[in-house]
């Protein structure tokens, strides 16, 4: 197990880890590292347990076996009070924005602050229109969730994740379901928190296209392992079937189109004599 | 039948988990209690939503369980020539039983039912996950005011509910029946105890403030994070509540009532 | 966001008085004069051979009106009667030693009360005094019983 120091290239080192779930093996001997700085986005067919190594990193899961780091420290086994010390310098942007619907927009950014500062109501005040202002919304700070389209709700929770000026920053899905235009919002947004704050990203994402002109590393998960890494450039060259599947789109390939089970006339005979 | 037989044992056992579960969450709540008092306005923002928005049922509600109580106690007491004892009548039924009983009742169907969902909802649209990851403990925020405006809604409810009730039988005995007005309000002074009658219904209120809001919160707070789990935690709450209640209040009028 | 914040505390704070109202209605409509207190009472005893259902707490009364309660029932093992403990306001601190006390019923239906008789003794009851003249309460069936005894000798003429 080697333990990367404070100053290491790398702000999260998945090392080894298995992870299974109800029996089913989700990861199975998984290892990668999140550069600092970088925008790195994880990419996998659906049900690679994508959302799950999200977890994994957080902290809200423990893996089987293997070590997760954050910062030269393991995650986890851990008290609580480490773990929530690791948690508030990660923001996490989840796939419906997850905004708490009882508090208008101002006050959902502000809601770190309050619960984790004593900083004056001024001060966070201009902290929480500052933050608001980079993502566009601050003309909008009284609105209520319920108010806000998906795009927007992402956004707000895009400044109420960036409010600690956290170390890494994660997007669960953060184009799904989103306009053309949104989108392009979101891709904007999260290269220029990046590269402005200095900080890291990791991108859970399915999208190609975007992850094409977002992303400086690309991982490629599928069947519990990565199957591939690099830049976008190195992955559109890759030949292996699997990657050639992901990234063109093809129906059918190493994940296979038809759900595995008998043949058609066998089926059709058990049906008959059932 | 074996299959019969198997689903009984196996909602029995399902029951029994959440049961023990439940305790195990009881306790978990304990140590949250002494620094929920340092954020008052969660705790009041939540009195408000679970007590002051019950008042209009709990009033209406207990006014005409008063009068219906008057009606029929007075249908009984006609016969004996005991009219008079009419405000006595209703008034120690109300404050021993109906008021906790009822008005917990009411509060669980309307106010725990409320938070079930509304927690269940939180936890189902990311909102408890976020929080966690945000380094806030969702107990402590979303769990502990609300358990704690249950407790110290429903004996004031059950209050109002008895006082509703008392009126409404003065309504009805007197304005309606015949009663007289002073009988009435003399036979409450005569035979209703201050100690053992309202000392009794204002501890009984308590125990089943602090079952109902827990039984809320739990079922919220466990509930699965789909629309169709956060709407049988709703119902589940208002079933396990009431049944609870009315089992616990067997047990403790067996215990408060004097020569029992 | 201060407004509906303040309406939310208003709302409260009238609720939870409402709550605390609603108590002290109740208590004061069943306290009355007979929430006597130790300070302003005195303590006598009776002894009798039958008290009925007489209850604790049951009214103390002279000429009908309420000036005390019963406040413990025991009974003397050795002596087989019941003694009661009468706590009487201190008001009414007149009362001739040769005072008697009956128990009795309240409507055809009702509960037992204690009502006293005044005698003719210069001497008042102190505290902790006893009443030494009782009337034993009478029960229904007792009398029913002497009631038909009484009859029998006439039907057979």
């Amino acid at each position: 197990m080697k333990l990367a120091g404070n100053s290491g290239t790398n702000l999260v080192e998945v090392q080894d880890v298995r992870y299974s779930r109800s029996d089913r093996m989700l990861f199975n001997g998984l290892s990668l590292d999140i550069p600092r700085g970088k925008v790195t986005a994880v990419m996998g067919p659906s049900g690679t347990g994508k959302t799950t190594l999200l977890h994994l990193i957080t902290g809200q899961l423990l893996p089987d076996e293997g070590v997760v780091l954050f910062d030269g420290r393991v995650v986890c086994p851990c008290s609580r009070r480490r773990l929530y010390e690791t948690r508030r310098q990660i923001g996490v942007l989840f796939q419906n924005g997850a905004l708490l619907t009882n508090l208008n927009v101002f006050e959902n950014v502000a809601f770190p602050l309050r619960e984790h500062t004593r900083l004056p109501e001024q001060l966070i005040r201009q902290i929480v229109l500052m933050k608001l202002h980079s993502v566009g919304l601050r003309a909008a700070w009284l609105k209520m969730p319920s108010q806000l389209s998906g795009g927007m709700a992402r956004r707000v929770a895009l400044a109420r994740a960036l409010v600690m000026d956290p170390k890494l920053i994660v997007y669960d899905e953060p184009f799904a379901g989103l306009d053309p235009i949104s989108t392009g919002v979101i891709v904007r947004l999260i290269r220029q928190t990046n590269d402005a704050l200095g900080i890291t990203s990791i991108v859970v994402t399915h999208d190609v296209a975007e992850t094409e002109m977002l992303a400086d590393l690309i991982y490629l998960i599928s069947g519990g392992k990565v199957v591939a890494s690099g830049t976008p450039g190195e992955l559109q060259n890759d030949n292996s079937p699997i990657v050639n599947q992901f990234m063109r789109g093809l129906a059918d390939g190493p994940v296979p189109f038809h759900y595995p089970g008998p043949g058609y006339s066998a089926q059709l005979r058990a049906m008959s004599r059932a | 039948m074996i299959t019969a037989l198997r689903d009984c044992w196996f909602s029995f056992s399902q029951f029994a988990a959440t049961f023990g579960g439940f305790q195990m969450f009881s306790f978990r709540l304990l140590p949250y209690l002494p620094r929920a008092v340092l954020r008052p306005r969660l705790i009041t923002e939540q009195i408000y939503s679970v007590g002051a928005l019950s008042l209009v049922l709990i009033m209406f509600g207990g006014l005409f369980v008063g009068m219906v109580l008057a009606l029929q106690s007075y249908n009984t007491l006609v016969e004996f020539g005991q009219t008079d004892s009419l405000g006595a009548f209703a008034s120690e039924a109300l404050v021993r039983e109906l008021g906790p009983v009822v008005a917990t009742l009411l509060f669980a169907g309307r106010a725990g039912s409320a938070v079930a969902s509304e927690v269940g909802l939180m936890r189902a649209t990311d909102q408890i996950a976020a929080m966690e990851l945000m380094a806030v403990d969702p107990i402590q925020r979303v769990v502990v005011p609300r358990f704690i405006a249950g407790v110290i809604s429903v004996p004031l409810l059950a209050a109002i509910f008895s006082t509703m009730g008392v009126l409404g039988a003065y309504l009805v005995g007197v304005h309606l029946l015949g009663v007289d007005a002073g009988a009435f309000w003399s036979q409450i002074q005569d035979r209703v105890d201050v100690y053992e009658d309202i000392g009794s219904g204002i501890f009984k209120s308590f125990v089943f403030g602090v079952s109902a809001s827990l039984m809320g919160v739990f079922e919220g707070y466990y509930a699965p994070p789909t629309a169709a789990g956060v709407s049988r935690a709703a119902t589940r709450t208002v079933v396990i509540t009431s049944v609870w209640i009315l089992l616990l209040d067997f047990v403790l009028t067996s215990f408060t009532l004097p020569g029992t | 966001m201060t407004n509906p914040a303040r309406a939310i505390d208003i709302s409260v704070g009238l609720f939870i008085l409402l709550g605390l109202g609603s108590v002290i209605f109740l208590v004061t409509q069943t306290l009355g004069s007979a929430g006597i207190s130790a300070s302003e009472s005195y303590t006598v005893h009776a002894r009798f051979n039958q008290i009925g259902d007489l209850k604790n707490r049951a009214p103390v009364a002279l000429a009908g009106v309420t000036i005390g309660r019963v406040s413990k029932i025991t009974l003397d093992p050795i002596a087989y009667t019941a003694v009661i403990e009468l706590r009487i306001d201190s008001k009414f601190n007149q009362l001739p030693t040769d005072t008697d006390a009956a128990i009795a019923t309240s409507g055809i239906l009702g509960g037992k009360y204690i009502e006293l008789s005044p005698g003719g003794d210069e001497t008042v009851l102190q505290d902790q005094d006893e009443i030494e003249f009782t009337q034993s309460a009478i029960l229904l069936e007792n009398l029913i019983g002497k009631y038909m005894l009484n009859r029998k000798p006439e039907s057979d003429e």
